[in-house]
């Protein structure tokens, strides 16, 4: 079980965090993720219209390839997250609640970061670094 | 446990066939020619002329074979009329039905760019030719098997079932080959006409009924 990666979407859709962990996936350059990332941005809105019955929806939470999947945590501001990990990965959802948390400690608290900008912030690198490591878990 | 809907789409990203069960919002009947015809009757664009019946049953020498006796095994007429088919029964439902606002060519449209979208970013993610196979929202689940012919069978089901790639391609291996693919009446890839006929929809429609998960 692994976890290949962590992307932070703003409320426009811009990539304002992207770091990878464990190998696994392709390698790809932070031009692609950005254009992966505005996609994937456009595609949970439109998930959420989709919707057989009657009610809100939300948009896709978690999205499933043939040997990986992408947890989406949105949250109330707009921002999502999204979590790369292996398939039989049992603990995307904590994970990505505990990264929300380290979020708004380390990125909101901080005085010197502007809101819907790139994160570029040592004190979040460090809180991520110890929560998801090297990506590999044990469970 | 229930499915909703299942959407087919050939390899020129057109919608070839719609059916849906549990589905408590619909979209509202395609615009005129957005959607080709046979692909489903209940969401295709109705006729213009509200009473069809008041016009000589004899317009065209081709009238005369639309008893009301027997099976559409395929279908090119755009107006062709409901026909009470004996394959066809389904007991009415008492359920209201909710409006999605959206017409069913757009909501085709919709399936069709998330599905190929994500499609498309499983590819690059993984740097594989890998295919993304279902994603979950709130309220529904939506699985995508794809043949090697370009077919794309989509499927929504509830949040909660397994994944029904499986029986997506029971689907393509059972009533798909036997009543699409081997019936020459169907032209299939033809980009005019959907597939849509009474033998495969009863198949289907009991082969779905007839799932564990459907209830």
């Amino acid at each position: 079980m692994a976890i290949f990666g962590l992307w932070v979407i703003n409320k426009a859709g811009g990539l304002v965090y992207q770091r990878n962990f464990t190998d696994g996936l392709a390698q790809l350059t932070s031009n692609e993720y950005l254009v992966l990332a505005g996609t994937l941005h456009g595609i949970h809105a439109i998930t959420s219209r989709l919707s057989p019955i009657p009610g809100p929806s939300s948009g896709a939470q978690v999205i499933e390839g043939e040997t990986f999947k992408m947890t989406i945590l949105l949250t109330a501001t707009g921002t999502k997250f999204v979590l790369l990990t292996s398939l039989a990965e049992p603990s995307a959802d904590v994970m990505l609640q505990k990264v929300y948390d380290a979020y708004a400690d380390a990125v909101m608290k901080n005085p010197f970061h502007t809101p819907e900008m790139p994160i570029r912030s040592d004190g979040f690198e460090q809180r991520i670094t110890s929560l998801i490591g090297d990506g590999r878990t044990t469970s | 446990m229930t499915i909703y809907s299942l959407y087919i789409y050939d390899r020129h990203c057109t919608c070839v066939y719609y059916q849906d069960w549990h589905r408590t919002r619909r979209p509202k009947p395609a615009v005129e020619g957005g959607l080709l015809p046979a692909v489903s009757q209940a969401v295709s664009p109705q006729p213009s002329d509200p009473n069809p019946t008041s016009a000589s049953a004899y317009t065209s020498p081709r009238n005369t074979l639309s008893s009301s006796s027997g099976i559409v095994v395929a279908m090119n007429d755009a107006l062709s009329q409901q026909t009470a088919s004996p394959l066809l029964k389904t007991p009415p439902s008492a359920v209201t039905v909710a409006s999605t606002g959206l017409s069913f060519d757009e909501e085709a449209k919709l399936v069709y760019g998330v599905v190929l979208s994500l499609r498309n970013i499983a590819k690059k993610l993984s740097g594989r030719d890998e295919s993304f196979v279902n994603y979950r929202t709130s309220t529904y689940k939506l699985h995508l098997f794809e043949t090697f012919s370009g077919y794309k069978f989509v499927m929504l089901s509830d949040p909660y079932t397994d994944s029904l790639r499986l029986v997506l391609r029971q689907i393509y291996v059972g009533p798909f080959l036997e009543y699409i693919v081997r019936n020459p009446l169907v032209d299939m890839d033809s980009k005019l006409a959907g597939v849509d006929n009474e033998y495969f929809r009863a198949s289907l429609d009991r082969m779905v009924r007839g799932l564990s998960v459907f209830s």
